[in-house]
């Protein structure tokens, strides 16, 4: 594989043989910078003294050499990508899943350590609700390979979705983890055999990015399934995300137009969005802290949040727990590489069901033909058909309603105040009559359920059934489960609020959803 | 299926036909005409039987244009079916009430590897969608593209030189409609701004009454200048507002076509305001035959809009005000010109 991937990316990178210097010393240069800051020094010596080498070979070489050094370098990269991969341990993990992944969840899953607490706690079958599409996404399994695309809130995210596929009866998704994922021992192991590979975030160069992608890209063609977040990372503000990375999105039409090149047997790829709601977010607080510092210029990586705790992460899981609080998570519609949906036979349908013969998209002059700039705008239909299943499969709980709720009266009554200053000060009133708090609330439910029926959210059962004095209740309960400093407290027939920053964040989720409420 | 299969299915329709035109229209026809004149295999669909046997037999199509004869390599036809299927470039021209319609009907046969152009300068009535949006919606195509920009029927017709934009976000659409048109007497500009060539085509419709109105009340160029600038002014607001780059507006789509049809007798948009300012029954104008006047249902939907988005349109609102809501010209120009003048390219409440 490391072959293969090596092969493609000088094929695109070094055809142009005026621009490979460049290209070395580009990456040369970032790769430098990034050593500077590495703290495992030893690692750091001997990929420093890689680097050199590599500079000396293609300082004094010519365009031949300097091919070699840039092969050298790609393969450098691709193999530390592709370390942790090993084919036929994959095959072996695929085969005997029941078995394997049965074993390692209950030695090893924070869920199942959950499971095993006293007394009290539900099991974590049940409070992982797993919906929607589900019977197509196994199917299609079985006729092509999958692209799983889910929303990104949590460091849980992963590990939930490997326990879902397990749990669905699929095999492990090929996925690429950050390495402060394999930082957390628990779940360093757990990763590593869900088919993770190492994803170093920190290395910023472009030609590294080329084999992140040409490698998922290719395991598609050989017909691995893959999961990444198109987001990027994870939602810093708690918003549904409403911008999606193209990069790596665009790999799964390459890897159709490829395998129709090549007649392949199986050649569709399926593309499946997937939600994963919570009513709370283990690292919400350091989130939304790292938002509004940053004002958007968030920090792509955080290495020192909740995440990181153990102890934190089990009382996070506690409180979601012992309130019998469930996780959804939705697999939407599955799409072509299109963005047009797919029924359970694979068939794409247009907006009024008509079957589409979707071959003939890629289809130019009688041959399937890659083409970069229409490639790419194929690419942007899918991110947006991507980001209507998001909205559309999102599930709002009484957290993010009653956030809604008293976020909104905050900016009522403070209209002309600063959003720092807001959530610094509180404004002017620093608590809200609890009937005003009902009275809101009843509002918002009731265009929530509408906008449900619209099929432009979905909504937790509570929310559907319970009244405005119970979904309160639930909210703060939630709340209080595993936040340490409250965000709201009722005293008496008022409700103070104290952490606005978590109302902002919980609120936001429902933000896409905001005119219509 | 191989590769090669996918060849002998697609490399060329039956009849080796390059370009189909939906719609006999005056505009439809028109365009069709210059394909053919420009030696394009071009196939022209209209729904009536015996317009396409007057177009096969006598090449005429006395309904718009009763002095000419179309070129005899133009042919008519009745049947989507086998006239969509592998032709590579499908230009539909009808006008915006029957779009979506006529775009289903496409959708029945389109396959994802064709290219699909209109060129209706309107706006969906109710829903205020795009003509590219209804395509979206109507069919599987991705492949879309828009023509628009000054384009008289009769002076194409004619063989006048005159000039367009064709905007697709796919570079293969502007490239096979470039090259569909090249070495005729229309030129196309390529553009990628869609949303801005669309509401551009039918936001000067809009701005055609108003400035035919004027014209009726013996309004000079002067009045006229005044109406199609500020009407620019507004078109670029609302444009944005939903997305187009305000450049485009400062092309074929936007002035280009606002200068187009904004003084000539040619425009059925000018002769209506006309008309309309000179006494006559909305009702009465529409009914004349042949005439499609867009700007009419575009000024209700802009008009809709543009409250929905708090954009503030005066001129919008006036020609509201006249063709929907009894209001005299008079009395609205003569408003228009009380509101105290704001900045020329402020943002400012005043902006007539």
């Amino acid at each position: 594989m490391v072959v293969e991937v090596v092969e493609r990316v000088l094929q695109d990178k070094a055809r142009d043989p005026g621009k490979i210097e460049a290209l070395i010393f580009d990456t040369l240069y970032e790769e430098r910078r990034r050593l500077e800051t590495e703290r495992d020094r030893k690692k750091a010596a001997a990929e420093g003294k890689f680097y050199r080498k590599m500079q000396a070979r293609a300082l004094r070489g010519g365009p031949e050499e300097q091919r070699e050094v840039l092969a050298e370098i790609v393969r450098h990269f691709a193999e530390e990508v592709l370390g942790h991969f090993s084919e036929p341990m994959y095959r072996i993990a695929t085969q005997i899943v029941p078995v394997g992944l049965n074993l390692l969840l209950n030695t090893l899953s924070p869920l199942r350590l959950i499971s095993h607490f006293p007394k009290g706690l539900g099991k974590v079958d049940d409070q992982i609700l797993i919906e929607g599409h589900t019977e197509e996404f196994q199917r299609l399994s079985k006729q092509g390979t999958m692209i799983l695309v889910p929303t990104h809130c949590s460091n849980l995210d992963s590990p939930l979705i490997g326990y879902v596929l397990y749990r669905l009866g699929l095999p492990p998704f090929l996925y690429g983890a950050g390495l402060n994922l394999f930082h957390n021992k628990l779940i360093g192991f757990f990763m590593d055999h869900l088919g993770a590979y190492k994803v170093d975030r920190r290395k910023k160069a472009p030609l590294y990015k080329d084999v992140l992608k040409v490698y998922a890209g290719y395991s598609m063609e050989l017909g691995y399934h893959n999961l990444f977040f198109p987001g990027g990372t994870r939602s810093r503000s708690g918003k549904v995300e409403s911008r999606l990375k193209l990069g790596l999105l665009g790999m799964g039409l390459n890897a159709y137009i490829h395998n129709l090149r090549h007649d392949k047997p199986n050649p569709d790829i399926f593309v499946v969005p997937c939600t994963l709601n919570y009513q709370l977010v283990l690292e919400a607080e350091t989130l939304i802290e790292d938002y509004l510092k940053e004002e958007g210029k968030a920090r792509y990586i955080i290495e020192d949040d909740e995440f990181a705790q153990v102890k934190r992460i089990l009382e996070f899981l506690q409180g979601l727990f012992s309130l019998e609080s469930r996780i959804h998570v939705v697999f939407s519609r599955p799409l072509d590489v299109f963005g047009n949906p797919v029924d359970a036979e694979g068939r794409s349908l247009d907006h009024r069901g008509r079957e589409i013969d979707r071959r003939k998209y890629v289809v130019q002059d009688g041959e399937y033909r890659f083409d970069p700039q229409r490639d790419q705008e194929y690419t942007l239909e899918l991110a947006k058909s991507i980001l209507e299943s998001y909205r559309r499969d999102t599930v709002i709980g009484s957290v993010q309603t009653v956030a809604h709720v008293v976020w909104r009266w905050l900016r009522e009554v403070n209209p002309k105040m600063d959003l720092y200053r807001l959530l610094r000060s509180g404004g002017a009133q620093d608590s809200l009559t609890m009937t005003e708090v009902y009275r809101r609330l009843q509002g918002t439910i009731q265009a929530l359920r509408d906008l449900q029926k619209r099929g432009g959210l979905r909504l937790d059962p509570e929310l559907e059934v319970s009244d405005p004095a119970e979904v309160f209740g639930k909210a703060l309960a939630h709340l209080k489960s595993y936040h340490k400093h409250p965000v709201l407290e009722r005293k008496g027939d008022r409700l103070f609020h104290y952490d606005r920053q978590l109302l902002l964040y919980y609120q936001n989720r429902l933000s896409f959803a905001e005119p219509n409420l | 299926m191989t590769a090669r299969n996918v060849k002998k299915k697609t490399a060329a329709t039956p009849s080796g036909l390059e370009a189909l035109v939906v719609g006999g229209g005056s505009f439809g026809t028109a365009l069709a005409t210059l394909l053919a004149r420009n030696h394009r295999k071009v196939r022209l669909w209209v729904r009536r039987e015996e317009q396409a046997q007057e177009i096969n037999r006598r090449h005429t199509n006395k309904a718009y244009f009763p002095e000419l004869k179309l070129p005899s390599n133009l042919e008519a036809t009745t049947d989507l079916a086998s006239s969509i299927a592998g032709v590579p470039f499908v230009l539909i021209a009808v006008p915006s009430k029957g779009f979506r319609e006529v775009a289903r009907q496409v959708g029945d046969y389109i396959t994802g590897d064709q290219v699909l152009v209109h060129s209706t300068k309107g706006i969906e009535p109710g829903t205020f969608k795009r003509m590219s949006e209804v395509l979206r919606e109507e069919t599987c195509a991705l492949k879309i593209g828009v023509i628009s920009g000054p384009s008289l029927s009769e002076e194409l017709m004619a063989g006048n030189p005159a000039g367009a934009t064709v905007a697709s976000h796919y570079e293969e659409v502007v490239r096979k409609a470039q090259a569909l048109f090249a070495g005729g007497p229309f030129r196309l500009y390529a553009g990628s701004d869609v949303i801005g060539t669309e509401i551009g085509g039918a936001f000067k419709n809009i701005i055609a009454l108003m400035s035919g109105a004027a014209h009726g009340l013996g309004f000079g160029d002067n009045t006229k200048a005044l109406i199609v600038t500020r009407g620019l002014y507004e078109m670029t607001l609302y444009g944005a507002a939903l997305g187009a780059d305000p450049v485009t507006f400062t092309g074929l789509a936007g002035i280009g076509d606002l200068m187009a049809t904004c003084s000539s007798n040619l425009s059925r948009n000018f002769r209506t305001g006309v008309r309309f300012a000179r006494g006559e029954k909305l009702e009465d104008i529409l009914q004349s035959p042949g005439q499609v006047v867009e700007g009419v249902s575009a000024t209700r939907s802009v008009h809709a809009q543009s409250q929905l988005l708090g954009l503030d349109l005066p001129m919008v609102r006036a020609v509201h005000g006249a063709f929907f809501e009894g209001q005299k010209v008079q009395d609205l120009l003569h408003r228009l010109m009380e509101r105290t003048p704001g900045r020329e390219n402020g943002r400012a409440k005043g902006s007539f």
